[in-house]
């Protein structure tokens, strides 16, 4: 798969820094992630690993600035998350949020919401190219959900839902993937499906990837370097 | 007066459709309350608007569209309790729409131009206000359509739609726009306290008909529609006030659709398990 070029992007320096960065939920005693400060550098395949309540979600959706520090920055290739020109760079990511499952009535096709990743880089009318069209087919081949695509969401499995997600992601062709528990609800195959995807989509396409798991067996072969948390701090960091 | 009636009618139709289609987009960017707050900014715009002696129509719709921009502003602040925001918008635009009530010189309510607000009127609508409300909805038909990719993907999934780069705070604000214009331009058909009523009915009532969401949306503006026209016609053989009537007719319709989405849900459920069986054997 070629890169994005809808949002073509020149910036050469890490995906993601983070300098003493503190965030905090309203009405929570303690801040969920405290004096975090920390540099992703572009190509890496990243893995952030800890107990329950450890602040990985809270560090990956603060990296998206769909989190804002009340004390400290972030910066989003090189473009601070406070800024509103975030919503540009964000062009440039694929995310997969943990909370992905979707009630039974949700009617919106596999297809559709495959497409909805090309979204962002649509002009007012403008519709999906044939290229897009056969790219959303070849992401959905590769996931092993093509024979799902004119299936509603909705009557999906969690472990397919996942998997629709993780396309939906891949077909934006990012620079920077960010993950939030990919592999929850993966059986076993899958998570090696998934896994070998990533690793070959990080390799071929250069790319970073920031991906959080409670369970390490699937990535820890594929990570470049881990970020261990706990209580809202790092505690450990290997390979950065 | 025949002329007027069909002035009304076609007010019925539009307003309905458009409240119908709005609350669709209102209900699934889960923006209710925000909207209600909206709304009821609308009717104490055209309060003051009375007894400022302005156009109740072009007040209420200013002040809808400056409390739908400060909401939106705030809510971009406020990352939780954004209810408890609406509400108290909510309360505060209900006191200045009774105190601006208060403060009018009129003693006989049913009789006043006050009641029009209020509860609506069969013969409020004039050219003017039609050609207002046609503008009104063709805009809203044209940002659909220019924006329908994104706006799917964000009615799909808001958090995942930022993350992804789209502008979900434009568009919050866009869908608030246009139901602070729509609640205006109905005003004076439905009244004030009623024009909600086609803003949620129709959507809550096409949530029971299909699982769909075009056929949601299409169902919610036909439903909208109806309910508005129907309500007019009888109100005015039944001599009842219009936006009593017009409630009471969408909530039959919601009342009626319910029973036959529960009629239908013990199929369907059959169905989305039939079909997750086969999903999962192959």
């Amino acid at each position: 798969m070629g890169r994005c070029t809808a949002f073509p992007c020149t910036f050469r320096g890490e995906t993601v820094k983070l300098k003493n960065v503190w965030v905090t939920y309203s009405g929570a005693n303690l801040p969920a992630i405290q004096d975090i400060t920390l540099t992703i550098p572009s190509k890496k395949l990243v893995l952030i690993t800890g107990p329950n309540g450890a602040g990985k979600t809270t560090l990956l959706e603060t990296c998206l600035g769909l989190l804002k520090a009340f004390k400290g920055e972030v910066f989003l290739f090189g473009i601070n998350t406070k800024s509103r020109s975030v919503v540009n760079v964000r062009k440039l990511c694929g995310y997969v949020p943990q909370d992905f499952i979707k009630p039974p009535f949700e009617s919106y096709t596999v297809k559709r919401v495959i497409q909805f990743g090309l979204a962002p880089y649509k002009s007012i009318f403008e519709q999906l190219t044939k290229e897009e069209e056969d790219l959303v087919q070849e992401v959905a081949e590769i996931l092993d959900i093509k024979n799902l695509l004119a299936e509603p969401v909705g009557t999906l499995s969690g472990g397919q839902q996942q998997k629709v997600v993780i396309a939906r992601a891949l077909v934006r062709r990012p620079r920077a993937l960010f993950l939030d528990e990919p592999f929850s609800s993966l059986d076993k195959e899958s998570r090696k499906l998934v896994s070998n995807v990533l690793k070959g989509y990080v390799k071929e396409e250069k790319a970073t990837a920031l991906i959080v798991s409670h369970d390490t067996n699937p990535v820890i072969n594929l990570a470049d370097a881990v970020i261990e948390m706990k209580d809202g701090r790092i505690v450990e960091t290997q390979g950065l | 007066m025949l002329e007027l009636l069909a002035l009304s009618f076609i007010a019925a139709v539009l307003s309905g459709g458009l409240c119908g289609a709005i609350g669709f987009h209102v209900h699934r960017l889960k923006i209710t309350t925000l909207s209600f707050s909206v709304a009821h900014a609308a009717l104490a715009g055209a309060a003051v608007g009375l007894i400022l002696g302005l156009d109740p129509i072009y007040s209420a719709m200013g002040v809808a569209v400056i409390s739908a921009l400060i909401l939106g502003f705030l809510l971009t602040r406020v990352k939780y309790g954004g209810e408890l925001l609406s509400m108290t918008v909510f309360s505060v635009c209900s006191a200045i729409a009774l105190f601006a009530i208060y403060l009018s010189n009129t003693q006989v309510l049913a009789t006043s131009s006050i009641s029009v607000i209020l509860w609506g009127s069969l013969l409020a609508v004039t050219l003017q206000k039609l050609t207002i409300l046609l503008l009104v909805t063709f805009t809203f038909i044209l940002y659909i359509l220019a924006y329908r990719v994104h706006i799917d993907s964000i009615l799909y999934d808001k958090k995942l739609a930022e993350a992804e780069g789209l502008n979900i705070y434009n568009h919050t604000l866009a869908i608030l726009f246009f139901a602070g214009m729509a609640i205006a331009s109905t005003l004076k058909l439905t009244g004030g306290f009623l024009v909600f009523t086609l803003l949620y009915n129709p959507v809550a009532a096409s949530f029971q008909l299909t699982k769909k969401a075009y056929l949601q949306l299409l169902y919610s503006s036909l439903l909208g529609s109806f309910s508005a026209s129907s309500g007019l016609i009888a109100s005015y053989f039944l001599d009842w006030p219009v936006g009593a009537t017009i409630a009471i007719l969408s909530s039959i319709i919601l009342l009626l659709s319910f029973l036959m989405g529960e009629l239908k849900k013990e199929e369907a459920l059959k169905d989305i398990l039939k079909k997750r069986n086969r999903i999962n054997s192959v």
